[in-house]
């Protein structure tokens, strides 16, 4: 054996300590504790990765994009019995949806329309009443919320054909409003890249309940060259 | 014939291998002894108590500097526009080229069979580690947005969005990175049967327990030799292009660029030269104290010193001759935003870094021609922070320099550095003092195997075929057994 | 609880319910009586554990956002989207008629409005800066009455409370004891008020004050023509414009125009070209526009324009009267180059009679303008380039003795009654006067003044003035046309306008309000009540009253006078005087008299001349300040007959030997948080006698030195340095001979190529299939007026980082004008250039960008994605244009919320950390692009305009699409005279330069070539 691997044992033989006797080898070279640090070790080595893949998974869930969020809103006004059972088309109350970037929350106005007869009494639109009459507005929560530097325009979809429920889902049958789709920067871009799949007559845009009666996709290449949709995928499309 | 053999053996040693790597009758015991005594002493020196203090110190204020850096944004530094770059980026590229050195030492030396390494490499390669530290935290600290850092790394993400692979910044985060794991590997692998001794020798619980821990149940077993060595030669393999991609990929930053002054070809050589040179020199100011405080000399001769010196002046003036040549294409390019970058270099604001660049990193190693300066401790030191000094004006030149006058004369402008800037240059030295001081008391700072592989009493010096450490075959030597040799003389 | 968000609602609510209320309640008060049970604690703690920890989770949720639409929304409105409403601003009495963008009823932007006479939709810098002035947090927020020490804020019920009284004496006194003093104002309900003043208190006094006032010009105009009139000049059909001092692109009411038509004029490719001489003292806009310029100490101007006549008259024959030629005969210029510059000026002027145009500069005396009247009327210019409108108000004397009578008036105490409708005399007047005095003796001064500024401090009333975005007005332009003022916002801290005010004085507690004074006003334009509404609804369409400018009068000169005023400049010796320096009191760019002094956009606008932000300095020429031994930076004590002040001094290429320039309006104290202390106060040494021109200043070396803050050369640059600026500025900002170019354009270009190796890129070039935007800039055209930058700055949200910034290099404009001087220091050729991002084809920024935060887009912009960014500063290092601006503080974190109001929400609010630029307005894009794809047609040229080239008066900036060869920009990519900037490093900028092209005279030597051998790059 070459002596420099003897020297290291001899070395560690003559440790100075007078107490051990017993040669290196034969002494466990672990002190025994090690014993119960060896799963802790394990687990913490294999804890990292999981971490990180959990992590990963967790920023694209539906609990950290709030899909889901259903606030409480000031007024019980339902989108299931507006939209849905009586059938109110979405523009009657966001009239701006296809002229402009922003579609209107409606004044209350809007509201006293059809509620200064239509169950004037009820307690549930006392606030719509209150507002109407102080000038005070109502003030609703948000529920689709696209961060600040991101510039939507709602004008630009609806009249390109793309439906409302592609993005706000079913509400015609939401009692309160909810977000449905994640409003991931990736979940935008999936559409921007292949919008066959969202595309419906322009016309038919608000209709909630609409299925076509032919491919989905023969029909949205169809419409994509008659409409000339061909969404941009360019940062500046929607940062400024 | 077997006394006669026995008796050319010094001569053979005198003539061949100069003087011995191992000096003052140092026993294999006796190594083992005198390398462990600094970590199992109860108190160490009190020069390491004042050096630690100091360095502590001055590591709390960098991260202090951070923390206000963090909170207020990056403008409590000078840099502006045109100068986006000041002391981040000159301290980063710094301190990777102090990481330079340790890998070069036990990998690339290791390789060319230089047996002289074996006392500095530890050394070295713990340099390395805290250098690289040092280094990683400058691009870190220097964005705008340090919270948002990760979207460097290609992690899936619902943005789907990747980081931009064309940009050299992105090529350092990787490059960098992967050497600082390397060499995290080739350090640690290195210590680990000096750590078994630490651990065999230990008297306190903790202690065993620690050493017993980072020792991973090293018996020196053949195999685990075996393996050992095996594993060292491929680190070593590995580790040796890292070497140069680092700092290459490193002065790509500059290099990929189009600032005059910083878009030239002549940068990775350069850089790796550069990088090499302040390595050595730090391994120098390092070594010299200690081996005075912890009674090393004999384990770290002057030879040892002089072959280093050596090294720094042949990187030295590999560096100058790059300073040469550079002004050259620029002139000789016809370039005249090149021609007037160096002009002003050299005349410009900034002519007194470039001058003490200059002075620092080529005039001032040719001291080391002659003997009596490579062999002279005060000579040693002047010249090791000397290069230093100028190492770190280079980058400064290059970036500030350059930066300050490019193309559009309405832009030009003029770099100065904030107390922040100045402290958080201090405060890096700190951390990395601090973690070589701490690397001093706790950890064997002499590679105890390797040194004795390459004493006289390992009789291992003898067969040329062999370097040190390195291992062939199960049984060795039986051809000395068969035919033979010292082991059966005696 | 519950204002966090939704998500964690039910557990929110268990923390928040009376339950746990209760719970707490009970827990203190049974700790407070007896050992709290260990059950009770638990439960406490657990609750608040639970309110904690959601406390702390709700901290990562979304902030709950609201939406509070309108109860009543009103008509066509639409939430978010901008209107535009045509209003007026009104400066030194001239109207301009402006289109006010609002957003949800926040006025955030203004520009020029098509239809007005002398802007025709083009701006200044400060029209475009005057919408910050609006949400200035420092404007006073009530009425505040003073007596003796104390103030009080009141309202302004108290205020007419107090007038009652008063305005009954008035009635019974016929108006005495009381005066006016007010800025000039164009302003129809004044006047009308005025009239009845006069008719109801014959006795009350009215003067009128304008520190910058203009009416050298006015008298200039009495003597040569025997009545006050306005000068209007045509340079569209000008072939050679003549300025003596005039600083006709920027300092002038008719400046938008000028610059405009000068430009129009000068568009060499249709083969149009005009020469523009300009004899100055200080370099302005206009020196640095011009072919020939020639530096005179200013007394010195006056008799140059007898050198020109002299050659007029004595070389070209042209018929003068004989007491004329008798004056003339002995009056050539003394100096040769001087003489050289008369003489080859008036071959010029001689050859293109009628086709010429010759001003004097309003610092310039009377006589100086006889003169200038006097060539016109000889070289037949009058009725072709030249026209003359009457002055709207006759009998009124000048400002500088209207300002010396009044302080008479209030000496001898005839005034007790002192109401100063805006301005700010105790700042401005006269040093001689001892006005700030003077107003503290009058026992009731009312003062109208949107800041509480030095004047408002000694009356005894302050009522908030309304920001014109606020007021209804009817308001007249220079050329007299009417223009619509009507308000955008409800006044924020109940402000009233002149007129409001003025009519308390007549009416009392019934005065009427603005918008019912304007619509009387307006009755005098309009026949009969039928169309009166609809025409009123169109004049608040269009903001103008088409065919209402003043006509123009003809004129005959009136030898006499003339004479008589150029006999006395006879006397004044030409060449420098023994008498130590002349100073000169400047208007400054940015805060005009000091009235803008609080406006933060334009006191980091960069001068003009001398690239310097939030101050202003004593300007002297190189010699002279060789001569003097003083430098940039130093503080200097400079006394004129008595008055001392003490002032940094600049030094400034061009000034004239002799010569010492003092901008006005710094130095103020009680301007407001952003104004107090900038600069240094030059109005102390201003005498009424002598309002601009001061005579035997002295100055003596402090040793002190003043740090000053200016955008180029921020720091002193070495020889070698200065070279090669010198040798770089001609391929950067290319020039050429007018005559070259016409004979070949292209050798005249190739003379500033550069030489370069071929250019290839690494990378695979791209496709373009859509639009390709681009942008093109005449040099030719662009004065460097600055109106690009603050409409950019105001676009743009792009923050104002203050002087100890800006000294730092840290400036934010995302388009910067780059000046710069050619030759002979003491009489340099001076250029400016814009620069703003040019979006590289092979853009630098993008390749080393970690993290793709700035991309090319498929219509190849470099867009620069903010929320993506991470602040490497890489991008900008490698920005060989060094356009790319950083975030290094968050510049935003003091603002107050009314400042917000300001931002324009089309653009995202950078944070700190990260990097910006222009943009191309791709807001502006991406919005013409919807409103086009929404109506199913393609975009149209033009249709697109980013807020610089809206607001540039000379139309020098021009973007569209590449792609479309029919468009305005590709043409002009297309020209000869277009290049690249730094095209040799293969960047391929998106902009274009237009070379300036220089018509020379060749009787006046051409420029040295040196510095111009081809660079090699």
């Amino acid at each position: 054996m070459p002596s420099a691997r003897r020297g290291v044992r001899a070395a560690s033989g003559e440790g100075a300590d007078p107490m051990d006797k017993e040669p290196a080898s034969v002494r466990p070279v672990f002190p025994k504790s090690i014993n119960f640090f060896r799963p802790v070790i394990g687990i913490a080595l294999a804890a990292v990765p999981l971490y990180i893949v959990m992590l990963v998974y967790y920023g694209n869930s539906a609990e950290a994009t709030r899909v889901g969020y259903e606030p409480d809103q000031p007024v019980a006004f339902s989108h299931a019995l507006h939209a849905g059972r009586l059938g109110i088309d979405c523009r009657y109350c966001h009239t701006t949806v296809e002229s402009a970037s922003h579609a209107a929350i409606p004044p209350t106005e809007t509201c006293m329309n059809c509620h200064a007869n239509i169950r004037a009494a009820s307690a549930k639109i006392l606030p719509v009443r209150e507002s109407h009459a102080t000038g005070m507005p109502i003030e609703w929560v948000r529920v689709h919320d696209l961060p600040d530097f991101v510039y939507f325009d709602h004008s630009a979809h609806v009249r390109r054909g793309v439906g409302c429920i592609s993005c706000h889902g079913r509400v015609d049958k939401m009692e309160t409003v909810r977000q449905e789709k994640p409003l991931t920067m990736g979940w935008c871009l999936d559409c921007h890249r292949a919008p066959e799949a969202h595309l419906r007559p322009p016309e038919l845009a608000t209709k909630m309940d609409w299925v076509p009666n032919e491919d989905p996709f023969v029909l949205g290449k169809r419409l994509r060259d008659e409409n000339h949709v061909n969404p941009s995928t360019d940062c500046t499309t929607c940062h400024r | 014939m077997s006394r006669s053999t026995a008796e050319a053996v010094p001569a053979l040693d005198e003539r061949i291998r100069g003087e011995p790597l191992v000096a003052g009758g140092e026993t294999l015991a006796s190594v083992t002894e005198t390398v462990c005594a600094i970590v199992e002493k109860p108190r160490p020196p009190r020069a390491w108590y004042v050096a630690f203090g100091i360095s502590a110190m001055l590591a709390g204020l960098l991260f202090a500097m951070i923390g206000y850096l963090l909170i207020e944004g990056t403008g409590v530094w000078g840099i502006n526009v045109p100068v986006g770059w000041g002391f981040d980026i000159t301290n980063f590229v710094f301190w990777v080229g102090i990481g330079h050195a340790g890998t070069l030492i036990s990998a690339i030396l290791f390789l060319f069979r230089q047996k002289w390494r074996t006392s500095i490499n530890r050394f070295a390669e713990a340099m390395t580690i805290f250098a690289v530290l040092c280094a990683g935290l400058f691009p870190a600290i220097h964005v705008g947005r340090a919270w948002v850092e990760y979207w460097m790394f290609p992690i899936p993400n619902n943005l789907s969005m990747w980081p931009n692979f064309r940009s050299p910044l992105l090529w350092d985060v990787f490059a960098v990175s992967t050497y600082m794991i390397v060499s995290l590997l080739f350090w640690y692998m290195g210590m680990i049967p000096d750590l078994a001794t630490l651990r065999d020798r230990a008297r306190t619980r903790i202690r065993r327990f620690f050493y017993g821990l980072f020792s991973l149940g090293w018996r020196g077993s053949n195999r685990q030799w075996h393996r050992y060595e095996r594993a060292y030669l491929l680190l070593a393999a590995l580790a040796t292009p890292l070497v140069l991609s680092v700092h290459s990929v490193v002065s790509f930053d500059f290099a990929v660029s189009q600032v005059p002054g910083w878009h030239t070809t002549i940068f990775p050589p350069y850089f790796v030269a550069g990088a090499i040179f302040g390595g050595f020199a730090m391994v120098l100011l390092l070594i010299v104290p200690s081996r005075e405080w912890f009674g090393l000399k004999n384990l770290i001769t002057m030879r040892h010193l002089e072959n280093m010196t050596k090294i720094v002046l042949a990187t030295g003036s590999m560096v100058g001759y790059a300073y040469l040549i550079e002004i050259f294409i620029a002139w000789y390019s016809g370039n005249s935003l090149e021609r007037f970058t160096f002009m002003n270099r050299a005349l410009g604001p900034y002519a007194w870094a470039f001058w003490t660049m200059v002075s620092c990193n080529v005039i001032l190693p040719q001291l080391f021609w002659f003997k009596r300066f490579r062999r002279s401790i005060p000579a040693i030191l002047l010249v090791a922070i000397g290069v230093n000094i100028g190492m770190w004006f280079e980058r400064y030149v290059i970036i500030v320099t350059s930066l300050s006058r490019d193309f559009l004369p309405s832009s030009w402008g003029h770099f100065t550095p904030t107390w922040v800037d100045l402290c958080t240059l201090l405060g890096s030295f700190g951390l990395f003092f601090t973690l070589f001081l701490l690397f001093l008391r706790f950890l064997p700072i002499v590679a105890i195997a390797e040194v004795k592989s390459v004493m006289p009493e390992a009789k291992l010096d003898r067969d040329v075929h062999h370097g040190q450490g390195d291992y062939h075959g199960d049984i060795p030597r039986q051809h000395e057994r068969q035919f033979g040799g010292p082991e059966t003389n005696r | 609880m519950n204002e966090r968000g939704g998500y964690w609602r039910s557990l929110g609510e268990l923390a928040g319910t009376p339950a746990f209320r209760l719970k707490l309640e009970r827990e203190f008060a049974e700790g407070a009586v007896d050992a709290p049970g260990a059950f009770t604690r638990r439960r406490f703690l657990q609750l608040m554990g639970a309110s904690v920890a959601l406390a702390g989770f709700s901290g990562c949720r979304w902030p709950k956002e609201k939406i509070v639409p309108y109860a009543h929304r009103p008509e066509g409105w639409v939430p978010g989207e901008a209107l535009r409403f045509a209003t007026s601003g009104e400066l030194r009495g001239c109207a301009r008629g402006l289109l006010a963008t609002s957003v949800d009823g926040r006025p955030i932007k203004i520009d020029g409005n098509e239809n007005d006479p002398i802007g025709r939709g083009a701006s200044s810098a400060i029209d475009q800066a005057s919408v910050l002035d609006l949400y200035d947090p420092d404007r006073t927020r009530t009425p505040i009455w003073r007596e003796g020490r104390s103030e009080r804020s009141v309202v302004w019920g108290d205020f007419l409370a107090w007038t009652e009284d008063l305005v009954r004496d008035l009635r019974a006194t016929r108006g005495a004891r009381l005066a006016f003093l007010s800025e000039p104002t164009g302003s129809e309900c004044v006047a009308r008020l005025r009239r009845r003043l006069a008719a109801e208190l014959p006795e009350a006094l009215w003067f009128e004050y304008d520190p910058l006032s203009m009416d050298h010009a006015r008298e200039g105009l009495r003597i040569a023509f025997g009545k006050p009139l306005r000068a209007h000049l045509d340079l569209a059909s000008a072939a050679i414009v003549f300025s003596l001092d005039a600083d006709l692109l920027d300092d002038d009411p008719a400046a938008l125009l000028h610059a405009r038509e000068l430009a129009a004029a000068r568009r060499i490719e249709e083969g149009r070209t005009n020469r523009l001489y300009v004899v100055e003292s200080v370099p302005c806009t206009t020196g640095a526009k011009a072919d020939h310029r020639l530096s005179l100490p200013p007394r010195a101007i006056a008799p140059f324009a007898l050198a020109v006549l002299h050659e007029l008259v004595f070389a070209h024959e042209l018929e003068a009267p004989d007491r004329l030629r008798e004056i003339l005969r002995a009056r050539e210029a003394s100096d040769p180059p001087a003489r050289a510059f008369a003489k080859a000026l008036a071959e010029d002027l001689a050859a293109n009679r009628g086709r010429s145009a010759i001003a004097a500069g309003y610092r310039q005396p009377p006589a100086a303008h006889a003169a200038a009247h006097l060539m016109n009327d000889l070289l037949g210019n009058i009725g072709r380039t030249v026209a003359y409108t009457a002055d709207p108000d006759p009998e009124r004397p000048n400002h500088f003795d209207a300002i010396r009578s009044l302080a008479k008036e209030l000496e001898a105490g005839r005034v007790e009654t002192l109401v100063v409708l805006g301005g700010n005399p105790a700042y401005d007047a006269p040093a001689d006067l001892g006005f700030a005095d003077l107003l503290a003796r009058v026992p009731h001064a009312v003062h109208l003044s949107s800041h509480r500024n030095e004047t408002s401090l000694l009356a005894e009333w302050q009522i908030p003035r309304a920001h014109f975005l606020e007021s209804w007005d009817l308001s007249r332009a220079h050329d007299g046309t009417l223009l619509a003022r009507q308000p955008l916002i409800e006044p924020l801290y109940g402000g009233r306008t002149d007129a409001e005010l003025l009519a308390v004085f007549l009416d009392g507690r019934a005065a009427a309000s603005g918008h019912d004074l304007a619509r009387e006003a307006f009755g005098a334009f309009v026949s009969g009540e039928a169309d009166f509404e609809k025409s009123w609804r169109r004049l608040l369409h269009d903001g103008v009253l088409g065919g209402s400018a003043r006509p123009k009068v003809d004129v005959s000169f009136q030898a006499g006078p003339t004479a008589d005023s150029l006999e006395q400049i006879s006397h004044i010796k030409d060449h420098a005087g023994e008498n130590g320096l002349e100073a000169v009191f400047l208007r400054d760019a940015s805060v005009h008299d000091g009235r803008f002094a609080n406006n933060a956009w334009l006191q980091e606008t960069p001068d003009p001349m001398t690239k310097l932000t939030w101050d202003n300095a004593a300007l002297v020429g190189p010699s002279t300040a060789r001569a003097l031994g003083v430098e940039t930076e130093d503080v200097v004590r400079l006394s004129i007959n008595g008055r001392a002040i003490e002032i940094a001094a600049y030094v400034l290429p061009g000034v004239a030997a002799g010569t010492i320039a003092l901008p006005l309006g710094y130095g103020r104290t009680r301007a407001g948080r952003v104004g107090n202390g900038d600069g240094f106060d030059v109005y102390p040494l201003r005498a009424s006698g002598a309002p601009y021109f001061a005579f035997g200043a002295a100055i003596e070396r402090t040793g002190r030195r003043y740090p000053l803050a200016a955008t180029e050369e921020h720091h002193l640059i070495d020889p070698r340095a200065t070279r090669e600026r010198e040798r770089r500025v001609g391929s950067l900002v290319r020039e050429v001979e007018a005559d070259e170019y016409l004979r070949n354009p292209a050798k005249a270009m190739h003379a500033e190529e550069v030489h370069h190796p071929p250019l290839v890129s690494l990378f695979p070039p791209h496709s373009y299939d859509g639009h390709r935007w681009g942008m093109a800039i005449d040099l030719d055209a662009c004065t460097g007026c600055n109106a690009c930058v603050v409409a950019c700055q105001a676009e743009n949200n792009i923050p104002v980082v203050g002087k100890k910034q800006v000294r730092n290099q840290r400036e934010m404009h995302w388009i910067r004008i780059d000046r710069s001087f050619r030759g002979d220091p003491d009489s340099p050729e001076i250029v400016h250039q814009p620069v703003a991002c040019v979006h590289c084809e092979n853009a630098p920024c993008e390749q080393v960008c970690p993290v793709a935060a700035t991309v090319h887009t498929s219509e190849g912009l470099n867009a620069m994605v903010y929320n993506r960014c991470i602040g490497t500063r890489y991008c900008s290092n490698n920005c060989p244009y060094k356009v790319r601006r950083f975030n290094f503080f968050n510049y935003r974190k003091n603002l107050e919320p009314v400042e917000k109001m300001a931002m324009n929400p089309e653009v995202t609010v950078r944070s700190r950390g990260v990097m910006e630029k222009c943009t191309f307005c791709v807001q502006r894009i991406e919005a013409a692009r919807i409103v086009a794809k929404n109506e199913n047609r393609p975009l149209r040229d033009g249709e697109i305009v980013p807020a610089c080239a809206a607001s540039c008066p000379a139309r020098a900036i021009v973007f569209g699409d590449l792609n479309d060869p029919e468009s305005r920009v590709a043409k002009l990519h297309g020209e000869a005279r277009a290049y690249g900037m730094l095209a040799e490093l293969n960047v391929r900028p998106r902009t274009a330069y237009l070379a300036r092209v220089r018509n020379r005279n060749e009787r006046l030597a051409k420029r040295e070539k040196e510095g111009h051998e081809p660079i090699h790059g």
